[in-house]
């Protein structure tokens, strides 16, 4: 059977792309949070 | 400090488990490359499976106690737990193009996992929909325990239906017959996605916990 490394490429890039922006979407959400935070002084 | 600490453990197990795949265990002999498409896919599906359990323990949880942290644990549970489905999904699709010849067939366990994914988007799209916390969670918590109903629905599917997907080899009644080195690249990419969701778990919780200071 053929390798497909393609295939495998995406699979991985995919997941790797989603978890990623779910990171950056919780970093950012974290952040902003933390900023309204220390301005209000909580 | 914790939080970070842990966040690092995951990214360490998370290259360990990328370098195993494709660096250590081998070439499959019947399906060749390909097949490290599993060192992603089967590892989703049992850390989404974790997830989904911990969804239902923290409504049940909520239900018994009235305590916000729970329905916090839930919330924090539930959204990783798609994303780990939506993987699982993806990742059996692009699979099943070059080793079945089609990126989707109604089967059993594919079908099952599709409602999985889908009880549990319609549980976030519910909590956006209401805004009164304890009405919200009450829902979420009912929801949460009912849609767990559906893994064992998804696991034994393979035993209960004629299908396609093949039937499980981890989770299965009898010793696995996956070769030792194929078996600790999937141990390894496990143990990353576990260390992986404790920390969106945690993060997430933090940031509920956050925004709820900032409402009240």
């Amino acid at each position: 059977m053929p390798d497909n490394w393609s295939y495998v490429f995406a699979a991985y890039g995919l997941a790797g792309v989603v978890l990623l922006a779910y990171w950056r979407r919780l970093a950012g959400r974290a952040k902003s949070l933390g900023a309204r935070g220390v301005r209000r002084g909580v | 400090m914790a939080l970070r600490g842990l966040g690092w453990l995951a990214v360490l197990a998370l290259v360990a488990g990328v370098g195993a795949a494709f660096g250590y265990a081998p070439r499959e002999a019947v399906q060749g490359n390909v097949q490290r498409i599993m060192y992603l896919h089967v590892p989703a599906v049992l850390t989404a499976y974790l997830a989904f359990a911990l969804v239902f323990l923290g409504s049940i949880g909520y239900l018994l106690t009235r305590r916000p942290g729970w329905d916090r644990l839930a919330l924090a549970a539930a959204e990783p737990g798609v994303i780990f489905t939506g993987i699982t999904i993806a990742s059996g699709s692009i699979w099943g193009k070059p080793t079945w010849g089609t990126w989707w067939t109604w089967d059993a366990r594919l079908t099952s996992t599709a409602v999985l994914f889908l009880v549990y988007v319609g549980y976030l799209l519910l909590r956006g929909m209401i805004d009164e916390p304890d009405r919200r969670a009450r829902a979420a918590a009912v929801v949460g325990i009912l849609g767990t109903a559906n893994i064992p629905i998804v696991h034994f599917s393979v035993k209960w239906w004629r299908a396609l997907h093949q039937p499980a080899t981890i989770l299965g009644p009898e010793p696995s017959p996956i070769a030792a080195p194929i078996m600790l690249t999937l141990i390894v990419n496990w143990l990353a996605f576990t260390l992986l969701l404790l920390y969106l778990v945690a993060k997430r919780t933090e940031i509920s916990r956050l925004e709820e200071q900032h409402a009240g």
